[in-house]
């Protein structure tokens, strides 16, 4: 049973939306995209702040907005909760009044009471009558989440509720939310354009580009094994190369592609281009590889069971939090990601030869919508 | 954030703000400060002070001058609050053009406004005719005066909401209202108080405005003793004859605006102000 579903669609200038979604009870759903994509505005229309020309959403089985039967709910009847980046948590109120804000007067649990449970569950204690900009920035969160549970809201819009904290604080605070998440099971939008964020906390993903939805599916599906360049790009994959598809092996699943002096072991795709499917069964593919999934070796590795090994030369090491990126020329540049421990430990330094090992399935096909922006075949 | 912010521990140096704006300040201070001290200096000097103070033209005066400016502030947060909230939050070319043209009373002289406002509602304006057919004569009455007051004073209470309104982001009040509070009472529950410095400022400047209105009040209501005669113009008038009576009628006047000024200065201090 979908908890809340709709789609929307909007053509005016500087309000242009294509999307559509559906979330269950207790299910965290991640708007991902780069600024600017149209994340903050779907949720903003599902809370009923603004309207687009077509679409229908659903809430709590509830229809808020059709447009076909002209069906409008005000945004403080569609029983939403709406975080902001910044929370806006009422400046004139105290941290209790704050909380008690929207708690509904007439509801099985008496105001006070709703308030004082909400207060204990976000650990507020004590906190009751100060002043909100006294507060820290995780206290300011457990706040607002606070104060939108009070208001007994059947969905729940995050708009990128870790935005303004430090990264410590903020992998903290995911973890909080993951659990009060799994406490009450709210179905959740979350907007964000952290991958590690949409990885932690979503069940599902919804990928935006320029206010449509260009990918959907599972997080780690979506956004670690992205299958668009669009995507890929997005979420930063390391490595991209455009190889030749060399000869197929349906039994097995996998093919082999080559070029630019690379030879690689691929998963094979169900890529529906021409390019990827032509009847000689030859043809251009993108493969990418994170450069967490490379192993690097100092000795040619041997009886191991990953399929791919090249070798080639350090040629740059940058520091990539948690880590460094070690870049490794062999035939073509091969970012790989290797702890700090790691790379003293084997002494890694430019100019040395290392072997970079890493499984077939850790290779995944990319589409293209328009060719460029990765190297051709040598 | 902390509270209170963290003061800089390291001392300032002297800077041209200092170098030149002392000297400015003392002499400004003096300017303004001086002409004060004198007009009570010479107050208190004068025998018939207190019963200067209590004489019927200074009764009736203040009476009058309380009664109109209070009927006019009424009407200036009836019709100001609403459109300066439309000023702003609607971003509108339309509304744009009309924020510039809210400020024309402020620079226009009071008396021109006392003439248009003639030209307007007097007997030989536009709606003198259809208005006389009602058995309506503006001109030289308490209304008109209420009238002069409102055109000078409602410009400085809408500027000074608009900014108030402004200060409250929207996303104050679309949480509001996802917490399930009505639009009309995420209003009166949220943006007025968030605003209410500003409202409060504006409210006390267009007051202080409305009390000292002169121009336009003698040429669109006259200078009738009980009707129109406020007191600036029971001022202007003793003038002629007393100097004692404009003394006190003066200070009186200097007093009721000063104890305006600084009550709703207190009343719009708020602990939150910096942190919307």
């Amino acid at each position: 049973m979908a908890v809340s579903r709709g789609w929307l669609q909007s053509r005016r200038a500087g309000f242009s939306l294509e999307v559509d979604w559906q979330v269950e009870q207790g299910e965290v759903l991640v708007l991902f995209g780069p600024s600017g994509a149209g994340k903050t505005t779907t949720l903003r229309a599902i809370a009923g702040l603004v309207r687009p020309e077509h679409g229908r959403v659903e809430i709590g089985g509830r229809i808020v907005y059709d447009s076909a039967e002209n069906v409008w709910v005000p945004a403080h009847r569609r029983r939403v909760g709406y975080l902001t980046q910044r929370y806006h948590l009422f400046p004139h109120l105290t941290v209790a009044r704050n909380i008690a804000y929207g708690a509904p007067k007439k509801s099985a649990i008496p105001r006070a009471e709703r308030v004082r449970r909400l207060i204990e569950l976000f650990r507020l204690d004590g906190l009751e009558q100060r002043r909100v900009w006294q507060l820290s920035g995780g206290e300011q969160q457990r706040v607002a989440f606070a104060r939108a549970l009070a208001s007994e809201p059947e969905l729940l819009l995050l708009d990128e509720p870790f935005a303004s904290l430090d990264a410590e604080l903020r992998r903290t605070l995911r973890d909080e939310l993951r659990s009060m998440l799994t406490a009450s099971p709210v179905p959740v939008l979350l907007v964000t354009h952290d991958k590690e964020e949409a990885l932690a906390l979503g069940h599902s993903a919804l990928v935006f580009d320029k206010g449509r939805v260009v990918e959907r599916g599972e997080p780690f599906q979506v956004l670690g094994q992205p299958g668009r360049g669009q995507v890929a790009r997005m979420v930063g994959v390391e490595n991209l190369f455009r190889l030749e598809i060399d000869s197929r092996n349906p039994a097995d699943g996998t093919m082999i592609c080559v070029g630019m002096g690379i030879r690689l072991e691929a998963p094979l795709g169900d890529l529906t281009s021409d390019e990827g499917s032509r009847p000689d069964g030859k043809g251009l593919v993108t493969v990418g590889i994170r450069s967490s999934d490379i192993i690097l070796s100092k000795q040619e590795p041997v009886g191991i069971s990953a399929r791919n090994r090249l070798q080639g030369v350090v040629t740059d090491l940058q520091p990539r939090p948690p880590g460094f990126e070690v870049t490794l020329e062999c035939g073509v540049p091969l970012r790989a990601q290797v702890t700090g421990a790691a790379l003293s430990e084997m002494g890694i330094e430019t100019g040395q030869y290392l072997w970079a090992v890493f499984k077939a399935s850790s290779c995944f096909l990319v589409q293209e919508e328009a060719p460029g922006g990765v190297p051709g075949p040598a | 954030m902390t509270w209170p912010p963290a003061k800089d521990g390291g001392r300032s140096l002297p800077s041209i703000g200092n170098i030149f704006g002392a000297p400015a300040t003392v002499l400004y201070l003096l300017f303004i400060g001086f002409p004060v001290l004198a007009l009570l200096i010479r107050a208190a000097g004068q025998d018939g002070f207190l019963s200067s103070l209590s004489s019927d033209v200074a009764l009736t005066a203040l009476k009058l001058s309380l009664g109109t400016s209070i009927i006019s502030m009424a009407v200036v947060l009836l019709i100001g609050t609403p459109f300066a909230y439309l000023l702003a939050k609607n971003t509108s070319i339309f509304l744009r053009a009309l924020d510039s043209l809210v400020e024309l009373p402020i620079v226009l002289p009071p008396v021109v406004a006392g003439v248009a406002m003639l030209m307007a509602f007097g007997r030989n304006g536009l709606l003198g005719p259809p208005l006389a057919e009602l058995g309506v004569s503006l001109p030289f009455t308490s209304i008109a005066v209420v009238f002069a007051q409102v055109f000078v004073a409602a410009p400085f209470y809408i500027r000074s909401a608009k900014v108030g309104f402004q200060s409250v982001a929207t996303e104050y009040e679309d949480i509001s209202q996802t917490l399930g509070v009505s639009p009309w009472r995420t209003f009166w529950q949220l943006t007025v108080p968030l605003a209410s410095p500003s409202i409060l400022t504006g409210f006390a400047l267009a007051w202080a405005r409305a009390l000292s209105e002169f121009g336009a009040t003698i040429m669109f209501a006259g200078n009738f003793m009980g009707k129109t005669q406020t007191m600036p113009l029971a001022i202007m008038t003793a003038m002629e004859t007393s100097l004692d009576t404009a003394l006190a009628l003066s200070v009186l006047l200097l007093c009721v605006s000063i104890v305006l000024l600084a009550g709703v200065g207190l009343l719009a201090r708020r602990h939150w102000q910096e942190r919307l």
